[in-house]
């Protein structure tokens, strides 16, 4: 399973109204292509160890919507606490997907613990989330996502991947910045829920 | 202003309230350790307690992009955890962030464990360019909350509450 098919079936299972938090290295010019709708629902952040944290707070303030984190090995090995904060919280709208190419690939392909003895599925279960999965095939992804995301519960899915990045014409390259991501993720949920979030001067 | 012991939790959490905060993430502490439990079962307010502090920017972050005004509470010890976290995310994208922290090691500390504490906030918040204002009376819990949010949302960038004096517990060698 290469990560671009992986994430070309989670777009499919997925739509605009579904809202995304991302992981970058090789993730970000992907899900810059195949994100739903091409809309701006997704923050793509680098703060490697705070992906599921925005989720779950993305989660918590929105529990009515379906909130996926796309997170990385070498992003939650991070910040191993988080899965303990997901796991009592639980927030029922909540599916992270961790693409997990068991290496620091963007910086010459040096292993991550999951290479090793490291199970971050069962570390999860541990920490208290629930269904908590390890997936393969691309099959297998596509029938656990989907279950994932309608089940009414929190998922924990690891996507054990293939290495390798996809070339991306130059043009089709995510060309935003950390601040424009924000502001357009920001009008898109304004857009989404009718709601103001940043007025920019604030009312009491 | 003397306070009966635990008396500065409720002025907390109503300031919490009128600022309209409905999402507290926090790693509880002792200088604060009556106003935890007020927050946890408030029915206004999710509370959501975490391993380390440096799980509480993308909370906060995640809740501010929901729609929702969330703070993070702590010990001022937790600055150090989450410099990282507060450098590479809420500062690269420019994300609002009230961070409410106890102050361990102000002028009278007792525990020689606490004295560090006080030695790397301020020049931390000075090296991450953080405003912050530092409060010790209860009456302007409410102001300087309000404050708070509204500076970060403005700025989009984080903002610092330090309490101290009649605003956490009182100190066992306190005199005033």
């Amino acid at each position: 399973m290469q990560r671009h098919e992986a994430l070309e079936v989670l777009s499919g299972l997925t739509n605009e109204d579904d809202l995304f938090v991302s992981s970058i290295g090789g993730l970000k010019d992907d899900w810059w292509n195949l994100r739903p709708g091409q809309s701006d629902n997704t923050f793509s952040h680098g703060a490697l160890g705070s992906h599921s944290s925005t989720g779950l707070g993305l989660a918590i303030a929105l529990p009515h919507r379906r909130i996926v984190v796309l997170e990385t090995d070498g992003s939650i090995l991070m910040n191993t606490g988080v899965m303990c904060t997901l796991g009592n919280e639980r927030p029922p709208n909540l599916t992270v997907i961790v693409i997990d190419n068991e290496m620091y690939e963007s910086v010459g392909r040096l292993p991550t613990h999951t290479s090793g003895n490291t199970d971050l599925a069962r570390m999860a279960e541990g920490a208290g989330c629930i269904n908590c999965t390890t997936v393969t095939t691309l099959d297998r992804f596509e029938v656990e996502v989907a279950r994932l995301l309608d089940d009414g519960e929190l998922g924990f899915l690891v996507a054990k991947i293939e290495p390798g990045v996809k070339q991306w014409p130059v043009q089709d390259r995510k060309p935003t910045d950390g601040v424009e991501d924000k502001y357009r993720f920001i009008r898109y949920v304004e857009q989404l829920e009718g709601i103001v979030i940043h007025p920019g001067t604030p009312s009491k | 202003m003397s306070l009966a012991p635990g008396g500065y939790a409720v002025p907390f959490v109503a300031a919490l309230k009128s600022a309209r905060i409905s999402i507290v993430t926090a790693l509880p502490d002792s200088l604060l350790k009556e106003a935890y439990g007020l927050l946890a079962t408030d029915p206004d307010i999710r509370y959501l307690p975490v391993t380390n502090e440096g799980e509480m920017p993308g909370i906060v972050a995640g809740a501010y992009l929901g729609g929702k005004r969330a703070v993070m509470v702590m010990e001022n010890s937790g600055l150090r955890q989450l410099c990282e976290p507060l450098a590479r995310f809420s500062q690269v994208h420019h994300v609002p962030l009230v961070m409410i922290m106890t102050f361990r090691g102000d002028f009278g500390e007792p525990y020689y464990w606490g004295h560090t504490h006080a030695q790397s906030m301020e020049p931390l918040l000075q090296a991450l360019r953080i405003p912050y204002r530092v409060v010790t009376d209860t009456a302007e819990l409410e102001a300087m909350v309000m404050k708070s949010w509204v500076h970060a949302e403005t700025s989009q960038w984080p903002v610092a509450l330090v309490l101290s004096g009649d605003c956490v517990e009182e100190r066992p060698y306190a005199t005033t």
